[in-house]
């Protein structure tokens, strides 16, 4: 563990399913303090990649490193100090937002009152109903609610803004800012590229499991030979646009 | 702990569940069962019997039924995300979920145990403390045994339709264990087998008594002092007695005395606490290894 090391490192992660290759070789710095969206069409290994930083999933090969530590040996410390937004998720249905929170704080053994929380992300309405009835914009804010507890060194986003209606991306957005100024690394994949324009300090495009293409919204414009009043959208197309059909769906 | 949360979380899906309840009843409807067999065994320590009888039928699939689900069910509703994304260990998580379900299922049936034990002290009056006690135990061995068989089973499937039928499959063998047993005995010895008059084998015996429920029925018939076999208190008696014949595996009337020295009672045990260890260390084995989604 070194407090020096980059929020996220890479070196040469591979993921396979059978023949197919949904994270290749992938080498990735995310330093400390930064917001990096990490942008990709479906399929193209985002949330796998999520995955094998958190222990969900093991590499085929290479090595991932979080807050200086090895995932898998230090799965405890990494989740500890790692706030979590998953992809396709589901709650207990039977709980309420309360208790899912205070869940996490117990595990954490962080002093969160839940109440808070919720109220930090706009469930203050609904603290005690159960989620059976939550719709999918209040899932992914009560998600964000359970990432933010014990004010973690770096949040991952997996698809952040997912369900929400423009109150929630809007939410979402003010929250990963307060993160940041906070001193938090903040990690999202999504290829909802509007928000990761007005929030990102870097951007890394991933395709068929490769990063190919990696910096500020200025130099992916470089790179892609597009004007530079253009949107991000067009920036993502071109850089992807070359390489699509190239290979099947991904997970 | 830092699992506690987890075991506190699973052991209240458990106990807010109509399923334990359910089991609870059923123990108590299906074990109170006054007989004249069961009272010329035992006399007022039938109450302990009642327990037997319950558990027996009862308490093996209705703890399957409340832990197979137990890590399937957040693989197939997707919650499994935030729990392997908390500060545990997949080692941790097992346990949580283990040691959570078996709290659980262990309160709601030693709520039935003693309702029973309150039904019996009140129809037929005191009964031995150590026998009941010592009952108690071996329920809760056997309730550890079923839950870590499930949570087994939830752990190496991928699908519940899957898990289910695991469930399923399990249940049936030990519900025609004997049959099968006695029919691989025959196959491979030649020698058929008549309950009426079983063979002084000792590995048919010993196989007879290597399930779960086998067992917790050899250690309950130990502690009320009927005989050394699989079947029920009242069966064993019946069939210890010369004037009346019965199709039962009973180790004093096949061998007309205790037998090997492996078919001692006490020794079951250690079959049950088998069926606790072996479920669970091949579960953290299959959880703790590759992909856990």
């Amino acid at each position: 563990m070194s407090d020096a090391a980059p929020a996220i490192e890479t070196e040469a992660l591979t993921k396979e399913y059978g023949d197919a290759r949904a994270v290749d070789r992938l080498d990735l710095v995310v330093e400390r303090g930064e917001t990096y969206g990490f942008l990709g069409p479906n399929g193209a290994g985002k949330s796998t990649t999520i995955g094998l930083l958190l222990d969900y999933l093991r590499p085929t090969s290479g090595t991932a490193r979080v807050l200086g530590n090895d995932p898998r040996r230090d799965v405890v410390e990494v989740h500890d100090r790692v706030g979590i937004l998953p992809d396709r998720f589901g709650l207990y249905e039977d709980r309420s937002a309360r208790q899912h929170v205070a869940f996490v704080t117990e595990t954490k053994r962080a002093g969160d009152d839940p109440e808070t929380l919720l109220e930090r992300v706009g469930l203050e309405d609904a603290v005690d109903d159960a989620t059976k009835d939550f719709s999918s914009g209040m899932e992914q804010r009560l998600a964000l609610a359970m990432a933010l507890v014990g004010d973690p060194e770096l949040l991952i986003l997996d698809e952040p803004f997912g369900g929400l209606d423009p109150h929630g991306v809007r939410r979402v957005r003010e929250i990963v800012n307060e993160e940041t100024e906070r001193g938090t690394t903040v990690f999202f994949s999504s290829h909802v590229l509007g928000q990761v324009e007005l929030v990102c300090d870097r951007i890394g495009v991933l395709h068929e499991g490769q990063l190919v293409a990696e910096g500020t919204l200025t130099e992916l414009r470089n790179r892609a030979t597009v004007a530079d009043d253009t949107t991000i959208e067009d920036v993502f197309v071109e850089l992807t646009d070359a390489r699509v059909g190239d290979g099947g769906e991904r997970r | 702990m830092r699992w506690s949360p987890l075991a506190r979380s699973e052991y209240r899906t458990v106990l807010t569940s109509k399923g334990a309840w359910i089991l609870a009843l059923l123990v108590v409807l299906w074990g109170f069962r006054p007989t004249y067999a069961g009272w010329d065994a035992v006399g007022r320590n039938i109450t302990i019997g009642y327990i037997q009888i319950g558990i027996d039928l009862f308490l093996p699939i209705g703890a399957l039924l409340l832990s197979y689900q137990s890590l399937i069910g957040e693989r197939t509703t997707g919650s499994i995300k935030f729990l392997l994304g908390l500060p545990l260990t997949r080692t941790q998580i097992l346990f949580g979920k283990a040691s959570g379900r078996f709290v659980g299922v262990g309160a709601a049936i030693v709520a039935a145990a003693l309702v029973l034990a309150g039904i019996g002290l009140v129809e037929h009056g005191p009964f031995s403390l150590l026998p009941f006690l010592g009952t108690l135990v071996a329920t809760l061995l056997l309730a550890s045994a079923m839950v870590a068989v499930g949570v087994f089973v939830s752990t190496i499937t991928r699908r519940t339709v899957t898990a289910a039928t695991g469930v399923f499959a399990y249940f049936l063998a030990t519900v025609f264990w004997s049959q099968i047993v006695t029919s691989i005995y025959t196959a491979v010895t030649g020698v058929p087998v008549d309950p009426y008059d079983a063979p002084a084998s000792g590995p048919l015996f010993l196989a007879l008594r290597l399930t779960p429920d086998g067992a917790y029925n050899v250690l309950t018939n130990w502690l009320l002092g009927v005989g050394n076999s699989t079947e029920l208190f009242h069966i064993v008696y019946t069939k210890l007695d010369p004037s009346v014949s019965v199709n039962a595996f009973v180790v004093e009337a096949a061998f007309g005395g205790g037998g090997p020295w492996y078919l001692h009672p006490a020794l079951s045990l250690f079959v049950l606490l088998g069926w606790l260890v072996a479920p669970l260390t091949l579960a953290r084995r299959v959880f703790t290894r590759g992909d856990a989604l």
